[in-house]
């Protein structure tokens, strides 16, 4: 589960081009969407959809689904582990 | 009578203010040359780096400016300052991308479909210096001085009382562009014509 | 100061003639239909001008190939408009065209054949440029004077037909063909659907179902022309265009404020330019998209600038679908037809109030209406929003 985390993290860098930010920055808990967190747009919503399927085969179809499940680095490794085991 | 009070040129390996370089490339530095102008400038402005190459070189110039002439953006109320611009390739740079991300990766990039149009680098100026004017880009078969000219004259006898204007030639790590400031009645500057254009446009030092 | 408009022409997906547009709109026949004509993976419901790049090419009498389905269509628009003109070196004309495609339509099929290296024309990327598509255009009609290009995304034909009229009322050109054209591409759909607001269904603008646009292509074009143009062509105006505004949202790269500032400032602006009040306006052709995004901020908009006296409204886009670079051209078009044959067209695929504002646009063809004044909106990515004040000559 860690390694998941980890390997998010860094792909989230990559795919959102978040070239300030270092994996030790994003905080497991950090709300992704919130200007105090790390900030993220509709836009980067959507990309990280197309990161879903791209990297663990998972089709986001209902952005509202997306919502609950992209609030942090956690909430998206616990539904990535839930689509995994289904 | 209208008036260029500041111009920011940035080539392949410099960029100028008024003339002056304030920045040149390392060659062998890890980042790249806008990644390097950004670093220089400062900024804490992290949706730079969301920013295609055509939307990076309008906002860097344009922090440029305003680092010179900080009182520029203050002068004027929200809708006053009107922002037009050209170029010869449109969002080619990015449209590229877009279509490589989806033949490579199967599906298309959103983030980068956002930038497949030239007047994206119109709406991050806006948002950053919270413009609410007029806002125009042009696509044009070479720098053409008479059309900013004439356009950037209707535009300030017609409500706007000054232009951040200029030209972004950006494909494929050419880089081309010259973008300058016009205000009216600000007469200890270069009068805004043709030759003044120009002239911003061929700054080399 | 009104500028005249003595010209009209389009092509879309109701239509290849101004007739004919008017006959759909008039009898609710939407051209919106399975992709058809274009070569995609995906049969998605687009709005598609009914005719096959070869038979427009013969139909339009091209000698010269290659040339792009945009410039295709904006030459059958653009030489509709321009009619039976003569050229003179008396007036200084110009054409001013708006598109967001380009020649990419025919750039994206030539791409995959030089991947494949399966035979690739090369002479086709010479059509592949925005500017290019209108120096075409104006090749084709013998237009040599001002000639130029925009693209601000969806309002670009408006911002065409503003600067046309601006340059009219300098004093810098006599007469102007302005409006926009784009060509339906995989390029556009396939983006428009990664930002997951493209419509699977018939797109349903300003109802609280709705989830998105359908795209669509055309082109349009309007003459418009000064006093001494008018004295040399004999030409009797149709209508006047008597208002424009281009105002910035700055808000975000492709969604609109919620507050709909942008918007509000360019209606505001386009009706003070007028010199009419926001009570004169009979008719909003609104741009009106069937995204969750624009529809709401445009809503806000509108509140904000007519209050409880809002006219009749509708979106004319589930007829054409969004035709991108073209639209604020076609609606116009469609504007000055509401003016000159006194008519409101209806907002089709309505069916419920958005909750938030609880607008309801009209549904059913309102026939011999005094339309007096009709205001156009366009609102593009990039926060760049155009609005545009048709009025009745007198």
């Amino acid at each position: 589960m860690d390694s998941l985390k980890e390997d998010l993290k860094k792909q989230i860098i990559e795919q959102l081009n978040l070239e300030d930010l270092q994996v030790s920055d994003i905080d497991d808990n950090s709300l992704l969407f919130s200007a105090e967190g790390v900030g993220l747009d509709s836009i980067d919503a959507l990309e990280l959809i197309v990161l879903m399927e791209k990297f663990y085969g998972i089709q986001v179809t209902n952005p509202d689904e997306g919502k609950d499940a992209f609030l942090t680095i956690n909430t998206m490794a616990d539904y990535i582990e839930k689509k995994r085991n289904q | 009578m209208n008036f260029i009070t500041s111009c920011c040129r940035i080539t392949e390996k410099n960029c100028l203010i008024n003339g002056r370089i304030v920045a040149h490339k390392i060659e062998d530095s890890p980042e790249s040359w806008f990644k390097q102008l950004y670093k220089h400038l400062a900024l804490e402005y992290p949706k730079f780096y969301k920013m295609d190459m055509l939307s990076q070189a309008g906002f860097l110039a344009s922090e440029y400016l305003k680092k010179e002439y900080p009182e520029f953006i203050n002068s004027y109320a929200d809708d006053e300052i009107a922002l037009l611009f050209a170029n010869q390739e449109s969002s080619a740079d990015t449209d590229i991308r877009f279509k490589d991300s989806y033949r490579d990766h199967k599906s298309p990039s959103p983030s980068l479909f956002v930038y497949t149009l030239p007047n994206i680098v119109l709406g991050e100026l806006a948002i950053r210096n919270k413009l609410y004017g007029e806002n125009m880009f042009a696509v044009l078969p070479k720098f053409a001085p008479d059309f900013f000219l004439q356009y950037g004259n209707i535009l300030l006898s017609t409500g706007s009382k000054a232009l951040m204007a200029g030209w972004l030639g950006v494909l494929d790590g050419k880089v081309e562009v010259s973008v300058f400031l016009v205000e009216r009645d600000k007469d200890n500057r270069m009068p805004f014509s043709e030759e003044n254009m120009i002239k911003c446009f061929s700054d080399q030092a | 100061m009104a500028v005249k408009i003595t010209g009209l022409g389009i092509i879309s997906a109701i239509g290849n003639t101004v007739a004919e547009n008017l006959w759909s709109l008039e009898n609710s026949r939407s051209g919106i239909a399975p992709v058809n004509y274009l070569d995609s993976k995906r049969a998605l419901l687009v709005g598609e001008v009914k005719y096959s790049n070869r038979d427009l090419a013969d139909h339009l009498g091209i000698k010269s190939p290659p040339i792009s389905r945009t410039s295709l269509l904006g030459l059958a628009a653009a030489r509709e408009a321009w009619g039976s003109n003569r050229h003179t070196k008396e007036l200084r004309s110009g054409i001013i065209s708006a598109t967001s495609v380009g020649g990419m339509d025919t750039t994206e099929q030539f791409y995959s054949h030089f991947l494949d290296q399966n035979n690739p024309d090369y002479s086709v990327l010479k059509c592949h440029d925005s500017g290019s598509t209108t120096e075409r255009i104006a090749a084709e009609l013998g237009i040599s004077g001002y000639i130029n290009t925009l693209s601000t995304a969806c309002s670009s034909g408006a911002n065409a037909i503003m600067l046309g009229a601006r340059l009219i009322e300098q004093g810098k050109l006599d007469r102007v063909l302005v409006g926009g054209t784009d060509a339906l591409a995989n390029f556009t759909i396939d983006g428009f659907r990664s930002l997951m607001i493209y419509d699977e269904n018939w797109c349903r603008p300003f109802d609280e179902s709705r989830t998105g646009l359908n795209l669509g292509e055309g082109a349009a074009f309007l003459l418009l022309e000064n006093d001494k143009s008018i004295r040399f062509s004999g030409n009797v105006p149709i209508c006047c265009l008597s208002g424009w505004a281009n105002a910035a949202d700055a808000y975000h790269q492709t969604a609109s404020s919620p507050e709909g500032t942008g918007a509000t400032m360019a209606i505001q602006n386009a009706i003070e330019v007028s010199g009419l009040s926001a009570l004169d306006i009979s008719y909003v052709n609104a741009h009106g998209t069937g995204t969750k995004n624009n529809d709401l901020s445009e809503s806000t908009a509108m509140i904000n600038v007519f209050g409880d006296n809002l006219p009749d409204f509708s979106s004319t886009k589930p007829f054409t679908g969004h035709t991108l670079a073209a639209a604020g051209a076609i609606e116009a078009v469609f504007s000055v037809l509401a003016i000159q044959h006194g008519l409101i067209f209806p907002n089709l695929n309505y069916k419920n109030p958005i909750s938030e504002t609880g607008l309801v646009p009209i549904t059913e063809l309102q026939t011999q209406q005094p339309v007096l004044a009709v205001l156009s909106n366009s609102f593009g990515f990039g926060g760049n929003n155009s609005s545009l004040v048709f009025s009745v000559h007198r």
